[in-house]
């Protein structure tokens, strides 16, 4: 145990003194909130400054100083279409809404796919979208207007649907459900459990090749057995992620808390101009949804499961890596075995779009039992709520699987670390595997 | 005493067998040379001592006892291909490997600036292994071979690397090492340093021991009843009872003649008849260097 605690250490100690570590470690928290910071403030910034000029060629005659898109400003045209065109490109405006002829009375005669929008620059979906609704809500209430129906009428015939979903718990009770959310969290959780294996998996396997190449290894096996050497490492670099994760959460945390407040400052402004008790109800409106959808999902069992099922990965597939660390003597001849350990790890992380759509499928059942997918497709399936003996069984044979693959890995390891120059393919690898140390 | 005995030792890898019921025991406090072609199987011994690996058949023991993990603490072992740390400080580095000997800290702390300061490394403590010489890089190799003070020391080719001066430094400090107690098994190619420090010897050829005893008695056993001699006068009719080998003419009439003698008499005997017949300037005993002896078991033709 003190052996396999050294190797640990130096593994450790190593890594977190590197400058790459310090670097990923604050950086990637704070570039994900400044992406997505900076996109959000150029998306509104750039519709406020610069207002754009369009032209509306009115032949109706129903759309006299109607357009109200905030972001353009409107000129209103006369003459044919030709002189507007001309006009467009001559004053090199940014478009030109042209409006034909509309018969509202006679059904027969309107066409409304005639209208037409011209312009040098290819317009953004959003910018016709805008344009097409209030063209559609102008003709609507003038059409509304000449049926002669009280508008209140109609106001009251709209319905507003909400279909909620509750999960029935096993004791009967109802519980509310929320579909999207509970996929969002499914998938993150099981994405975070896929990088983590690949960026933390081949950390691993460079370790050992590193000690190969180096030909210290030969001088520490003299010290320590292999295998304590291999859990060494597994556990070094494995604690190495565990605190880069924790890092993370710790400084995203406190980033979206200081952000969500200035955005709450900003709020709070807006809403000195706005009547005080529309804010009010909108803001708890919000809050006690939020609150709500946050019920719907079991956080305290998915953070304690996260948190298993994100080693038991690791350990599980950082052995394997491990093992083919041993067997190669440089990073080309790794990618052969590479892939036979990577298929099942896509195979998961692909199988989510199907999991997430029916989360209690036969397959998605049977994936999230699977030592080699139930980490990420378990994590997946866990906010729409699990029966218990599916997890408690789905963590056991986790656990078997990665004591398999540790034991399988250990007796691969201590034959090829000591492999120079060898010819590798699976035969051998299985040799290995067999032969007696 | 023998600090290491290894009885019939025997190990197969899948197509070929690498040893085959070698015994070898090495006395406390020698210098062991453990001598044999590439490929012979000499690693795989060491490897098995060092609980790399283990017998198929056999058993070794360290004092007596059975083969331990604890054992690893009192051995040193320096293999043939070197390697170190490359991107570790060489304090942290010696400071690791005397941990995983089951050296504490503050041991390990004192003994690592005893030896810079002996091998004139101790500037060099903080630096990483990448930016030293090769030969620095070997003597922080050694540093890490001995530092927790074996009892028994495994140096696979101790001097492959190293300038002369260097290979001095070191061939004193193993002697050094030696007087206070240490063991030593030299694995090596190079004869003349077997010649000069061990007593005893081992030979593996083709998986099997084929020699071993005290260098002086594999010398005395490799007699073959030669003498060289120097001689004034040319002569002929020594007898059937010697042939003469090989003979050079030297200059001013002087000659060199290599005389085997066929039916075991004392020299006294042959000199008695060489003096009859010449004028004798020197007379010798042909005895094999160790160089020879290898050689001669390699290349199959044991001339005995």
């Amino acid at each position: 145990m003190k052996q396999i605690f050294l190797v640990l250490k130096r593994e450790y100690s190593t890594r977190v003194k590197k400058k790459s570590f310090l670097l990923a470690t604050i950086l990637i928290p704070l570039i994900f909130p400044a992406v997505i910071f900076g996109i959000v403030y150029f998306a509104t910034s750039d519709s406020d400054s610069s207002s754009k000029e369009v032209y509306v060629l009115d032949e109706s005659g129903y759309f006299q100083d109607s357009f109200s898109n905030t972001g353009y400003t409107y000129t209103y045209l006369s003459g044919n279409l030709d002189e507007a065109k001309e006009k467009l490109q001559e004053n090199n405006v940014y478009g030109l809404i042209h409006i034909p002829e509309i018969d509202l009375d006679d059904a027969s005669k309107t066409r409304y796919s005639d209208f037409s929008f011209y312009s040098e620059t290819n317009p953004g979906n959003q910018a016709m979208k805008g344009f097409e609704s209030e063209i559609k809500r102008e003709l609507e209430a003038v059409k509304l207007d000449r049926s002669g129906l009280d508008p209140a009428v109609i106001n009251s015939l709209k319905v507003n649907v909400n279909l909620n979903s509750f999960n029935l718990t096993e004791s009967g009770e109802a519980k509310e459900s929320n579909t999207d959310l509970s996929s969002a969290v499914g998938y993150v959780f099981g994405f975070l459990i896929y990088m983590f294996i690949f960026i933390y998996g081949s950390q691993i396997m460079q370790s050992v090749l590193d000690e190969k190449t180096s030909r210290i290894v030969e001088v520490i096996v003299s010290s320590v057995r292999p295998f304590q050497l291999m859990m060494g490492k597994v556990l070094g670099v494995g604690a190495v992620g565990v605190t880069q994760l924790l890092i993370w959460i710790v400084l995203m945390v406190t980033l979206f808390s200081v952000g969500i407040s200035a955005l709450g400052g900003g709020m709070e402004a807006m809403a000195g101009q706005m009547p005080a008790d529309v804010d009010m109800t909108q803001n708890q409106e919000m809050a006690a949804n939020i609150q709500g959808m946050l019920n719907t999902i079991p956080v305290a069992q998915i953070v304690v499961s996260f948190l298993f099922y994100f080693l038991g990965a690791y350990f599980l597939y950082g052995a394997l890596y491990a093992a083919i660390g041993s067997a190669v003597d440089s990073i080309q001849d790794a990618q052969q075995f590479m892939l036979p350990i990577m298929l099942p790890i896509i195979a998961g992380i692909v199988s989510l779009t199907f999991v997430l759509q029916d989360p209690h499928s036969t397959m998605a059942v049977t994936l999230s039992m699977i030592p080699f997918t139930s980490p990420i497709v378990m994590m997946a399936r866990l906010p729409f709520g699990v029966p218990t003996w599916q997890l408690l069984l789905s963590m056991a044979l986790l656990v078997l699987g990665f004591i398999a693959t540790i034991w399988i890995a250990g007796r691969i390891y201590r034959v090829g670390i000591l492999m120079y120059g060898a010819k590798v393919n699976w035969k051998t690898i299985a040799k290995w595997f067999t032969m007696k140390v | 005493m023998n600090i290491l005995e290894a009885n019939h030792i025997s190990k197969s890898y899948a197509e070929h067998r690498a040893l085959n019921d070698v015994s070898i025991s090495i006395p406390k406090q020698s210098i062991f040379g453990l001598l044999g072609p590439n490929g012979a199987g000499k690693t795989t011994l060491i490897r098995i001592i060092n609980q790399i690996i283990m017998a198929d058949e056999g058993e070794v023991l360290i004092n007596g006892e059975k083969l331990h993990p604890r054992h690893v603490e009192i051995i040193g072992y320096l293999p043939e291909e070197r390697g170190l740390y490359k991107k570790m400080k060489v304090g942290e580095q010696l400071m690791y490997l005397a941990q995983l000997k089951g050296m504490s800290k503050s041991e390990a702390k004192a003994k690592i600036k005893k030896w810079l300061e002996k091998l004139n490394l101790t500037e060099w403590a903080g630096q990483k292994v990448e930016d030293l010489s090769k030969g620095m890089a070997q003597k922080i190799q050694f540093i890490a071979t001995v530092i927790h003070e074996p009892q028994l020391l495994i140096l696979d080719e101790p001097f492959s690397g190293f300038d002369p001066v260097n290979a001095n430094l070191i061939k004193d400090e193993i002697l050094e090492l030696r007087e206070k107690g240490a063991t030593v098994i030299f694995s090596t190619h190079r004869m003349e340093s077997v010649e000069q420090l061990c007593e005893h010897i081992a030979m593996i050829h083709k998986s099997e021991k084929i020699l071993d005893g005290t260098k002086k008695e594999i010398k005395n056993s490799f007699r073959s009843d030669k003498y060289k001699v120097e001689y004034k006068g040319d002569f002929s009719g020594l007898g059937a009872e010697y042939e003469l080998l090989d003979t050079k003419h030297l200059e001013d009439g002087f000659y060199e003649a290599v005389i085997q003698s066929k039916n075991g008499h004392n020299p006294n005997h042959l000199l008695s008849q060489l003096i009859a017949k010449t004028e004798v300037h020197s007379f010798v005993e042909v005895i094999p260097s160790v160089n020879d002896i290898f050689i001669s078991i390699v290349e199959g033709g044991n001339k005995k």
